[in-house]
C-alpha cells in the first residue's frame, strides 16, 4: 500500500507543474471574464430601451399611444419636439437614445379609419453586437403587443357580445403530457428541456474528465520514456500492477482536479446563458416523476467512474506507444474521438431515433453509456444503465488485464508505433 | 551458493536480430565483474535481462539463485540497476527523488531517512539537492542516479557505463566509491567502453562482441595470456 501511495504521489508531483497550474488558472479566468461579459450583455438587454418619440400627428390617438408606451417597463421614452426626421435623429443621439420612433401626420386618422397606420422606427446602431440588435427587436415586440391590444379593443367595441380573443383565436389547444400512467398538463418540448436540464452537464463533465485523464496517463508514460526513468522504475521491488494502478490513480486525481477547476469556470460561463426554468414546467416535471433521485445520482456517479476507468486503461495501452510527452498528445486522439462522437450524436438525437447501425456503434463505445444513463435515469429506466455499467466494467477490466500483461513483458520497453511503417503497409 | 549471478547459454533475439548468441558466465558474491565490448556487442541487453527488464529468448539467468523470469520480483529485491542513459523525474528535487526511491526499500520512516542521508552523501550535490532535477547538468544527474543506485546498499549493483557523462575527477571518485561498496559486500556487475576503467575496477571481466563472450578472466590473467600492456590491447587481440 505504501509503495502504491508513493507511486501515486510521485505521479501527481510530476504531472502538476507550474505551467499546468498557470494554464489552468488562465483558462478559468478567461471563462470567468467571458461569463461576466455575456452576463453584462444579458443585463443590458433587460434594461429599458431609451427611446425618443417625435409626434408629428399630435392627435388624441397619438397622444394615447405615447401614454401607453410610457406605462411599459421595458422602454423609457423621451419626447422630442423637432420638425424633421434628421433633426430628431441628431437629438436622439445627443440624448444617447437607442431608437427614435416617429409618429407621422395622419397616424390617428389612419387608425380611426382602419387604414393601417404606419410608425417609423429608427434604430441608432453603433455596432453589430447582439445587444444592439436585440434592443431594436424588443421595440418591435412592444409595438406588436400594442397592436394586439388595439386590435382586441377595436374588435370588442365592434362585436360587443363576443369575446375579442375568441374571434382572433377561434381554436385553442390545451396540451397534456403522458408518461407511463401519469398525465399532466404541459408542453412536451418545455418538459423535456426542464427534465434534461438536470443532467445537461453530464456529457460535458465526462468529456472534460476523460480527455484530461487520457492526456495525463499518456503524458505520464511519454515522460517516463522521454526522461529515461521507465527502466529504473521497472526494476524497483514493486509489483507491475502497482505501477499501472499508481499511474492510473495519480493521473485520475490530477484529471479530476483539472476538470473540477475547469467546470467551475465553465459553469460560471454557462450560467450567463441559462434561462430561468418556469415554475409550471418544473411542477409538471415533478408530477411526472421525471426527476433525478439520490439513487439516480449514485448510479450516474458509478457510470461516470467506470467511464473514467475505461478511459484510463485505454490511455495506459496507448501510452505504451508514446515515445515522449509531445507524441502523447497525438496518442490521445483516439480517446478524444471516442468521447466526442457519442457526445455530439446524443446531443442532437435521441438514441431511440437513430438507425440501428449507429445505435449499435454507440452501445459499443463505452463513453456513450454515461450520457445514455443520464437520459434513462430521468425516466427511471434502469436496465440500460446497469447494462452499460457492466459493459464498461468488463471493458475496463479487460484493458487493465492487457496493460498489466504488457507491463510484465519487455514490450513495455520495445513497443513502438511508427506512422512510416503504417504508410509503407498502405 | 556462492554465485551472485549465473548465466547459462543465454540468447536474446529482437525479431530477426540476434543480440545475444548463447553466452555463459558467473559472478561471485562481492566480486566486481565487468562486461567489455564495443557498441552493439550485447552488453546492455545482457544487463537488462539480468535486471528483469527484458525477457530471455533461451537459456537461463539466476540472481542469488532466483530465476529472472520466474522469480522476477525476488530478483528486483536484490538488485539496483543503473541504466546507461537513465534520467530522473524532472519535476522532483534531487532530495525528493531519493526519498521516492528510498521508500521502496525502507521498512519505516527512520530507515528511509538514513537511506536518503546516505544517498545525499554519495551524490555530493550539497545545496543543489533541494533544486529540481530539471536544473541539473548531465554530470549532476549522473551523480544523483549513482547515489540512488548505491544508497540502498544493494546485494547486486548493475551499473551500465557508471561514469558516462562524468569528468575525470568525478569519474575517479565514483570508481573509488564502487570499490568501497564491493569491499562492504555488494556485488557489482558493470559494463563499460572504457577499458582502463574496467581494468582498474574489475576483479574479472568478460570480453563480449557481436553477442558472444570471447574471453573471461581477471584483467591480469588476460594481459598475461595475450602478452598485452592493457585490456584494450587484449580486446584488440581477441577480436582479430
Amino acid at each position: 500500500m505504501n509503495n502504491f501511495y508513493n507511486l501515486v504521489k510521485k505521479e501527481m508531483k510530476e504531472l502538476i507543474t507550474r505551467q499546468m497550474i498557470i494554464s489552468l488558472v488562465f483558462m478559468v479566468v478567461m471563462f470567468g471574464m467571458m461569463g461576466k461579459f455575456i452576463g453584462g450583455v444579458t443585463e443590458e438587454e433587460k434594461k429599458p430601451i431609451e427611446t425618443a418619440i417625435l409626434d408629428l400627428d399630435k392627435t388624441l390617438i397619438s397622444h394615447n399611444f405615447i401614454e401607453n408606451m410610457a406605462q411599459l417597463e421595458n422602454v423609457r421614452i423621451s419626447i422630442i419636439d423637432e420638425d424633421s426626421m434628421e433633426k430628431a435623429i441628431e437629438k436622439t443621439k445627443e440624448r444617447k437614445g437607442k431608437a427614435l420612433l416617429i409618429v407621422p401626420q395622419g397616424f390617428g386618422k389612419d387608425i380611426e379609419e382602419i387604414k393601417g397606420a404606419e410608425l417609423e422606427i429608427y434604430s441608432i446602431v453603433k455596432g453589430l453586437s447582439i445587444g444592439e440588435v436585440v434592443s431594436s427587436g424588443t421595440l418591435g415586440q412592444i409595438i406588436n403587443n400594442i397592436n394586439r391590444e388595439m386590435a382586441l379593443n377595436f374588435i370588442q367595441e365592434t362585436v360587443a357580445d363576443k369575446k375579442a380573443e375568441d374571434i382572433i383565436h377561434p381554436i385553442r389547444t390545451k396540451e397534456f403530457v403522458v408518461v407511463g400512467e401519469k398525465i399532466v398538463p404541459g408542453n412536451p418540448a418545455m418538459i423535456r428541456s426542464v427534465a434534461t436540464s438536470q443532467s445537461v452537464m453530464i456529457p460535458v463533465i465526462l468529456m472534460m474528465v476523460i480527455m484530461y485523464a487520457g492526456i495525463m496517463v499518456i503524458t505520464s508514460m511519454g515522460m517516463e520514456k522521454e526522461n529515461k526513468t521507465l527502466e529504473t522504475l521497472l526494476t524497483l521491488p514493486v509489483k507491475r500492477r502497482s505501477i499501472v494502478a499508481g499511474k492510473m490513480v495519480g493521473a485520475a486525481i490530477v484529471a479530476l482536479i483539472m476538470a473540477g477547476v475547469y467546470m467551475i469556470g465553465f459553469s460560471y460561463y454557462m450560467s450567463s446563458f441559462t434561462s430561468e426554468v418556469t415554475g409550471a414546467a418544473m411542477t409538471a416535471v415533478k408530477e411526472l416523476g421525471l426527476v433525478m433521485t439520490p439513487a439516480s445520482y449514485l448510479l450516474l456517479g458509478a457510470s461516470l467512474f467506470l467511464a473514467i476507468l475505461t478511459a484510463l486503461s485505454l490511455a495506459m495501452i496507448l501510452g505504451l506507444f508514446a515515445q515522449d510527452a509531445r507524441s502523447a498528445q497525438t496518442m490521445n486522439m483516439p480517446i478524444v474521438l471516442l468521447v466526442m462522437f457519442p457526445f455530439f450524436v446524443l446531443m442532437f438525437k435521441d438514441l431511440e431515433n437513430l438507425p440501428l447501425v449507429l445505435k449499435v456503434l454507440l452501445y459499443l463505445i463505452p463513453f456513450s453509456h454515461p450520457t445514455i444513463a443520464a437520459k434513462a435515469l430521468i425516466f427511471h429506466n434502469y436496465l440500460p444503465v446497469i447494462g452499460g455499467m457492466a459493459y464498461m466494467g468488463l471493458f475496463a477490466a479487460t484493458l487493465v488485464y492487457i496493460t498489466v500483461r504488457i507491463f510484465n513483458t519487455d514490450k513495455i520497453l520495445t513497443a513502438r508505433f511508427s506512422f512510416r511503417k503504417v504508410r509503407k503497409r498502405v | 551458493m556462492d554465485k551472485a549471478i549465473e548465466v547459462k547459454n543465454l540468447t536474446k533475439n529482437y525479431g530477426k536480430v540476434r543480440a545475444i548468441r548463447g553466452i555463459s558466465f558467473g559472478v561471485d558474491k562481492g566480486e566486481i565483474f565487468g562486461l567489455i565490448g564495443p557498441n552493439g556487442a550485447g552488453k546492455t541487453t545482457a544487463l537488462r535481462i539480468i535486471s528483469t527488464l527484458l525477457q530471455v529468448t533461451s537459456g537461463s539467468v539466476k540472481v542469488f539463485g532466483y530465476d529472472v523470469t520466474r522469480k522476477a520480483n525476488k530478483v528486483r529485491e536484490c538488485i539496483s540497476y543503473l541504466p546507461e542513459e537513465a534520467g530522473a523525474y524532472k519535476n522532483l528535487s534531487g532530495e525528493n527523488y531519493l526519498e521516492f526511491m528510498a521508500e521502496f526499500y525502507s521498512e519505516n520512516n527512520q530507515e528511509k531517512k538514513s537511506v536518503v542521508k546516505r544517498g545525499v552523501e554519495i551524490a555530493q550535490l550539497s545545496e543543489r539537492m533541494k533544486d529540481k532535477v530539471s536544473t541539473y547538468s548531465k554530470g549532476m544527474t549522473r551523480k544523483l542516479l549513482l547515489a540512488r543506485a548505491l544508497m540502498i546498499n544493494p546485494q547486486l549493483a548493475i551499473l551500465d557505463e557508471p561514469t558516462s557523462g562524468l569528468d575525470v575527477i568525478n569519474s575517479q571518485a565514483i570508481r573509488r566509491l564502487i570499490k568501497s561498496f564491493a569491499k562492504n559486500g555488494t556485488t557489482v556487475l558493470l559494463s563499460s567502453h572504457n577499458m582502463l576503467e574496467v581494468e582498474f575496477l574489475c576483479d574479472r571481466v568478460s570480453l563480449i562482441d557481436e553477442g558472444l563472450i570471447l574471453e573471461t578472466g581477471s584483467p591480469q590473467k588476460l594481459k598475461d595470456k595475450y602478452q598485452a600492456q592493457n585490456i584494450e590491447e587484449v580486446f584488440m587481440e581477441v577480436v582479430k
